[in-house]
């Protein structure tokens, strides 16, 4: 019986692993057409100053073996990118994958720890609220998270600062890079719960668990688990709490990338999204494409983990 | 749990009740805040475009910087060059108001294409309009629109295409799923039977009939975003350039006072944008539930 199961659920990831695979490969096309649209020469910004003239641009593609149709360019782009090879950042002149995966465990710090504080607040939240109905307290918790959802970032990591400075007499302008101090973790912990309670998450989190979890407590094989006295949380876990939480957290993933650029740039967070924000004011084209290459990346491996707990949950999954 | 029990009998005589007699008290208070707030958006729009401002946005008043509210002859207060802030705050509505009607036309419109060839025809273009929609859910939208800035260096307008484009999948996802649910039920069979052209019944008997609601909804979330990305690409200085207000730049502007205990001129702007987002939200999910519905228990 098992072992009958076990087969198909592998087929299902097989096929989502090359659905991810498919993505990314439009992901790389989509970041290559922008870039090849966009007016002006990256060579332009390499001679700039030196020499406008037309044929001495010419040499230079031509020396730097440059293809010259747009497939032969993508092919050459995307070949080196699976060696990994990402280019050079024109402004620092260093690679930009080491440079990524430098910054990058830093935004990982961030919204990772982010995410698990929004589901801190928000499980407990919509679990009571699903289970008990609207009574006053849960309006008011409701309300509270639509607002808190609303609130603009920026401003609310200044807040949260001014508090640091005149409450406690910490300064948390650079963090992330203060160890020495004996209060560093805090350093660390305020912009993950700048961006864990106001990064329009959290509202989000609450709403689709509890709209799930009250369906499913609702249904008919919850109340037959409830009239033979099983353990009812038991019977409504996967469906009504396990399923929906992997859909919200993977829904979100991009959301948190994007507010962690926010959120670096408020805090001075040495990590990609500062990076992406540096590079779109440099127009630095090779470290702003590998990060959103980063990025898109990020958001389909959230996304097939959410598929996997899906397949392996949801044994249906696998007749698709 | 909820202290009555709904038999089939009372939904009956409930739906006999107007709308707003058989909608839930908080579901009302969600939509008449937010029918206030695009009440003020839209007024102040207005007069901001006719120019009807209680003062000139830009003229400075040295001698009375950062001022608090309810200081004489400014209402509002007034900003780090003694700008008047209530003016500013009027005119910054200019900043997203455009730009984000933009924004949800491309969405509702091109999404709803989307949809329709997706659940309508399926096979073929089902399968690539998926793979289209999730091709585009991969990138955090304010990673792509910093990519399109770095290569393009758009104005809003081109920004808000991308902020556009990027609400496509859920309009579109949107409309296929309802599609898929109506084409099983009879009106569409019956419509089919009777030889009534393919545009009539999806644009009339679906789109119209069936998913306007749903749509105009999904409009107002979306200005939500737009506003959203707006007032964050004015704050990291990519939108809106100073002296032209935007909430996003005066929250910037004023963020260099804030640590020195002066809150106000950026904290006039940021809760124009709660506010405003807040109301946008409120709305679209009061009128999810209340048309649509779906009731958050």
């Amino acid at each position: 019986m098992k072992f009958a199961a076990v087969r198909p659920v592998s087929r299902v990831l097989a096929r989502e692993l090359a659905v991810t695979a498919l993505l990314l490969l439009g992901v790389s096309a989509v970041v290559f057409a922008i870039l090849y649209l966009a007016p002006g020469d990256p060579l332009n910004v390499l001679l700039e100053g030196q020499s406008p003239r037309s044929e001495l641009a010419l040499g230079m593609r031509e020396a730097l073996g440059v293809p010259r149709t747009w497939y032969g360019q993508y092919a050459a782009w995307f070949g080196k990118m699976l060696q990994g090879n990402f280019g050079n950042s024109i402004r620092t002149g260093l690679p930009v994958l080491p440079e990524l995966a430098r910054v990058g465990v830093n935004t990982l710090y961030l919204t990772l720890g982010s995410l698990a504080l929004t589901l801190l607040i928000a499980v407990p939240i919509a679990v009571h609220t699903a289970a008990h109905g609207d009574t006053a307290g849960n309006t008011a918790a409701t309300i509270g998270a639509y607002i808190l959802s609303a609130v603009p970032v920026f401003w609310f990591g200044y807040i949260v600062v001014y508090v640091f400075i005149h409450k406690f007499g910490m300064f948390p302008l650079i963090s992330g890079t203060a160890t020495k101090q004996a209060q560093a973790w805090l350093y660390f912990l305020v912009p993950i719960f700048v961006l864990g309670t106001a990064s329009g998450t959290l509202s989000e989190v609450i709403r689709h668990l509890r709209e799930e979890l009250s369906r499913v407590l609702a249904e008919d094989y919850i109340r037959t688990a409830r009239a033979k006295g099983a353990p009812v949380w038991r019977h409504a876990f996967k469906e009504g709490f396990l399923i929906p939480v992997t859909e919200i957290v993977s829904a979100k993933i991009p959301f948190l990338l994007g507010g962690a650029v926010i959120v670096e740039q408020v805090f001075n967070w040495p990590g990609m999204g500062r990076m992406a924000w540096q590079a779109a004011q440099d127009r630095d084209y090779p470290v702003i494409m590998g990060i959103a290459l980063v990025a898109a990346a990020f958001v389909r491996f959230g996304n097939l983990l959410q598929r996997v707990v899906f397949t392996a949950v949801n044994p249906r999954a696998s007749k698709e | 749990m909820r202290s009555y029990v709904q038999g089939p009998a009372s939904v009956d005589e409930s739906s006999q009740l107007p709308l707003w007699r058989r909608a839930e008290t908080m579901d009302l208070v969600y939509v008449g805040y937010g029918l206030l707030v695009v009440a003020l958006v839209l007024a102040s729009y207005l007069l901001g475009a006719l120019g009807w401002l209680p003062h000139d946005p830009q003229a400075m008043n040295v001698g009375l910087i950062n001022a608090a509210p309810f200081t004489p002859g400014h209402l509002l207060g007034t900003d780090f060059l003694g700008r008047d802030l209530q003016a500013r705050l009027i005119l910054g509505i200019q900043a997203y108001f455009l730009p984000g009607l933009l924004a949800i036309t491309i969405s509702v419109v091109a999404g709803s294409v989307l949809g329709i060839l997706a659940g309508y025809r399926g096979g073929w273009s089902d399968t690539i309009i998926t793979y289209f929609d999730n091709l585009l859910d991969s990138f955090p939208r304010l990673v792509l629109i910093l990519l399109v800035i770095a290569s393009f260096k758009p104005d809003i307008y081109y920004v808000m295409v991308v902020v556009g484009i990027t609400g496509m999948p859920v309009i579109a996802n949107l409309i296929a799923g309802k599609i898929a649910f109506l084409r099983q039920t009879n009106f569409i069979e019956a419509a089919h039977a009777l030889g009534l052209p393919a545009h009539t019944v999806i644009l009339k008997h679906i789109l119209w009939f069936n998913c306007r609601a749903a749509l105009v909804i999904q409009a107002t979330l979306g200005m939500a975003e737009a506003i959203l990305v707006e007032t964050s690409l004015s704050y990291l200085g990519f939108g809106v350039q100073e002296p032209t207000p935007s909430w996003g730049n005066m929250v910037q502007a004023g963020a260099n006072y804030f640590l020195q205990g002066n809150f106000w001129p950026s904290t006039a702007p940021a809760l124009a944008i709660l506010a405003t987002i807040l109301g946008f939200q409120l709305l679209g999910d009061g009128l999810n539930n209340l048309l649509e519905g779906k009731r958050g228990k």
